[in-house]
């Protein structure tokens, strides 16, 4: 079989969940003898590589990473010109002979409608976020809204990373369950390191769908009964208003923002950390949980997260209910045998939440519509 | 043909409240914050409206058109009566006109259906067996034979130590580890023990009304009276201990099972038909004679496949809170604290270590079923937090 993926982002340029799982999953699916083009914007420095199989092919240039919902104000000229400009070059460039596009998100939707019609071939489309996540319950914004709809309209199949962003299609999307198919994400095993100090961590981009404040909240509580120290890793427009809440909160001197991060780095803190927590007011799955378990770190997660549908060796709490995340963050850095428990049983069972799998269940959905 | 003993036991725990970190230490009416009296109340209440009061009406009914053939046993745990005062004293009342009958044996265990039996001292275990005793004397002017402990844990030690008060019989599983070839129909004598009496449980035939009597995947689906008392009549031995939760009716399998109209007719079937007879636990002690030696140095119960103690103590978790129960107790028995060690006692119901097993697979459904808790961790830091409290209490007095 051979396909045409078209992406946005690819190790090593990558913001979010989006580049980790079109990694994981070409790798995977090549190694199911899929042959896959897959198709991203060409960034200024370097170019990421391809193998047996899989091809990367870099189309156009971009300086934007648009990944996230922007704000309202950066929500400018440039922003919209390179998301078009990069889907009518994949629409112009895309040729030849697929048996099927696969293309992520809103970012790529319009690229994988016009080579469809173009090519005469299927539409896969994999829904990691919609605009109903990324705004965090406020002001969702029509224009993407529009997009995502007619792209999911259009797909043939829609994979969606979570039984709960199926249940965001059918109910804002009207899409008909039918046509969607749950495929969760998998991760790659980062491997344990040393606990020595109490941390707790918060992993994410800055924004108000990853419910970053939440956690400064809960830790402002959980500080009036343990000493540890609070990491908020990366980086997001929310950051000066983080700092401030923490200023304002008293706990600045146990709260470090560390900025963006390298992946060695990311790698590192899960692993020196007691505890991860995903406060995501919305989240499609929640790539990071796994990470964190597999480097032995147990996690408390938000309800509202695809991730803990799968994921039975975790904490889970409301994202808004702070005094029951600070009563979890206490309990796991109290008892022992509680943190011992979680963080084997976890590492365990994400043993299964291989990358393979989710290729092979994707090669099922291809199957359906070839 | 084998007798039929049938028993059931009856239990309700205390369930508890949400109870955080930040609770603990507070000085709040403790026993107002540990458990949740409203969901206990809902529980209990729908429980007895489903299962306590049209069972026992049946079974009235059943005994007095028997003219007394029809013999059943109980066991009623100090918390069930508990919550009998406190909601629904018809539901007391409705056991003591079965008892009055002469055709109800109610037989012993630990007031709290707690793991005492596990402690390394067995005096609180003593204690609470004694408790239970003389609080089913005051209710029902009776006096027990036979001692089941909680969910029929047995080893050597406990029943060394339930004959030295002075029963005649006990209660447990009639599991191949400790049978092995032998039939569960007979009953047997401990090791080293001089006139204790052992009866068996036998498992499968009471786990097909228990367990299988609904399910449609079972080969055997439905069962009817008929059938069952044929597979009762058709067994070898002196006596087919048929012994089960009291819920099975009406509540874990419910009325539209068919499950009433089963009990309503079984009776019928091994009478009339089959032409046995009902014993009590307590009949079936004095009339009967052990045919061989159990030697049970490692507890056994009917909980779970295992049919051992890792149901309450099977994982770090619930190892840490017996730990921490022990410890308590330890305190608090220097103290004269009455309201503390009440608490205490309520916090050792079995129940709350069972919330806490993770065991995977069958089982662990059945423990979801029963659990109010959405995973055993949850279940942990609450009951943690509640233990840290009542310890913080126990050692500021």
């Amino acid at each position: 079989m051979k396909i045409a993926m078209i992406g946005w982002e690819y190790p090593p340029f990558k913001v979010g969940g989006l580049g980790t799982h079109c990694y994981g999953l070409t790798k995977a699916l090549a190694d199911l003898d899929v042959k896959i083009d897959f198709f991203m914007p060409k960034f200024s420095s370097g170019k990421p590589e391809g193998s047996k199989n899989l091809n990367i092919k870099e189309v156009g240039i971009t300086k934007v990473f648009p990944y996230d919902r922007p704000y309202e104000e950066a929500l400018d000229d440039d922003f919209f010109e390179s998301v078009y400009t990069y889907n009518r070059l994949c629409a112009e460039k895309i040729n030849g002979c697929y048996e099927l596009v696969h293309c992520h998100d809103w970012l790529t939707m319009q690229a994988g409608i016009a080579v469809k019609k173009k090519l005469g071939i299927p539409l896969v489309l994999t829904v990691h976020s919609t605009e109903y996540d990324r705004c965090g319950g406020i002001y969702p914004n029509e224009w993407f809204i529009n997009i995502e709809k007619t792209g999911m309209e259009n797909a043939d199949r829609i994979i969606a990373v979570s039984n709960f962003t199926k249940r965001i299609i059918v109910e804002k999307y009207g899409i008909p369950e039918e046509k969607i198919r749950v495929v969760h994400n998998a991760v790659s095993p980062i491997g344990e390191g040393k606990k020595r100090k109490k941390i707790v961590l918060f992993l994410g981009r800055l924004t108000i769908q990853k419910g970053p404040e939440f956690f400064l909240r809960a830790a402002k509580r959980v500080l009036e009964k343990e000493d540890c120290l609070f990491v908020v890793a990366g980086s997001g427009d929310l950051l000066p208003r983080l700092v401030n809440l923490a200023v304002k909160l008293d706990i600045a001197d146990k709260v470090m923002f560390t900025g963006p991060l390298t992946d060695e780095e990311v790698k590192h803190i899960y692993q020196i950390s007691s505890v991860y927590v995903l406060p995501s007011v919305s989240e499609p799955f929640g790539i990071t949980a796994l990470e964190a378990v597999s480097a032995g770190t147990p996690t408390i997660i938000s309800k509202t997260a695809g991730v803990s549908e799968v994921l039975k060796n975790s904490l889970v709490v409301d994202f808004w209910d702070v005094d029951e995340m600070a009563n979890k963050i206490v309990a796991l850095l109290r008892y022992k045998p509680l943190h011992k428990m979680l963080s084997e049983n976890a590492k365990k069972e994400v043993a299964f939440f291989t990358w393979d799998r989710t290729a092979e269940k994707t090669l099922e959905v291809y199957n359906e519509v070839v | 043909m084998p007798a039929v003993c049938l028993y059931f036991e009856v239990h309700q725990p205390f369930r508890l409240n949400r109870f955080s970190v930040f609770s603990i230490g507070e000085r709040i009416n403790p026993a107002g914050t540990y458990f949740n009296h409203e969901l206990n109340e809902k529980v209990f209440e729908k429980v007895a409206r489903k299962c306590y009061l049209p069972t026992n009406q049946l079974l009235l009914d059943l005994i007095e058109s028997f003219n007394g053939r029809l013999k059943v046993s109980f066991s009623i745990t100090g918390t069930f009566m508990e919550y009998c005062d406190a909601h629904m004293p018809e539901v007391m009342e409705s056991f003591r006109d079965l008892v009055k009958t002469g055709c109800v044996d109610l037989i012993s265990e630990t007031y709290y259906h707690s793991l005492a039996s596990l402690f390394d001292d067995l005096t609180e275990f003593e204690e609470q067996v004694k408790l239970h005793r003389d609080t089913i004397m005051s209710r029902f002017g009776f006096t027990p034979t036979v001692f089941r402990n909680t969910e029929a844990i047995y080893d050597n030690r406990i029943a060394k130590k339930v004959e030295e008060l002075g029963f005649k019989g006990i209660i447990t599983e009639g599991t191949e580890k400790v049978l092995q070839w032998r039939s569960p129909n007979y009953l047997y004598k401990p090791v080293s023990s001089g006139n204790l009496k052992v009866l068996l449980r036998n498992y499968k035939l009471s786990d097909d009304v228990a367990f299988r009597f609904s399910s449609v995947e079972w080969s055997e689906f439905p069962l009817t009276a008929d059938k069952f008392a044929s597979w009762v009549a058709g067994s070898e031995g002196d006596v087919v201990n048929i012994f089960m939760d009291y819920e099975t009716f009406g509540e874990h399998q419910w009325p539209e099972t068919g499950i009433f109209e089963f009990l309503r007719h079984f009776p019928q079937e091994v009478v009339e038909k089959h032409g046995l007879e009902f014993v009590t636990v307590g009949e079936a002690v004095n009339r009967f004679n052990p045919v061989g030696e159990i030697d049970v140095p490692f507890a056994i119960s009917w909980a779970d496949t295992e049919r051992d103690v890792s149901t309450w103590l099977g994982n770090d978790m619930q190892v840490a809170c017996f730990n921490e129960l022990k410890e308590i107790g330890r305190m608090v028995k220097e103290k004269d604290k009455p309201e503390l060690l009440k608490l205490w006692r309520l916090l050792q119901t079995s129940d709350h270590l069972y919330y806490l097993s993770t065991k995977g697979l069958a089982d662990g459904t059945v423990h979801k079923y029963f659990s109010p808790y959405e995973h055993p961790y949850e279940g942990f830091i609450n009951y943690m937090n509640i233990l840290q409290d009542l310890k913080q209490r126990v050692m500021s007095e």
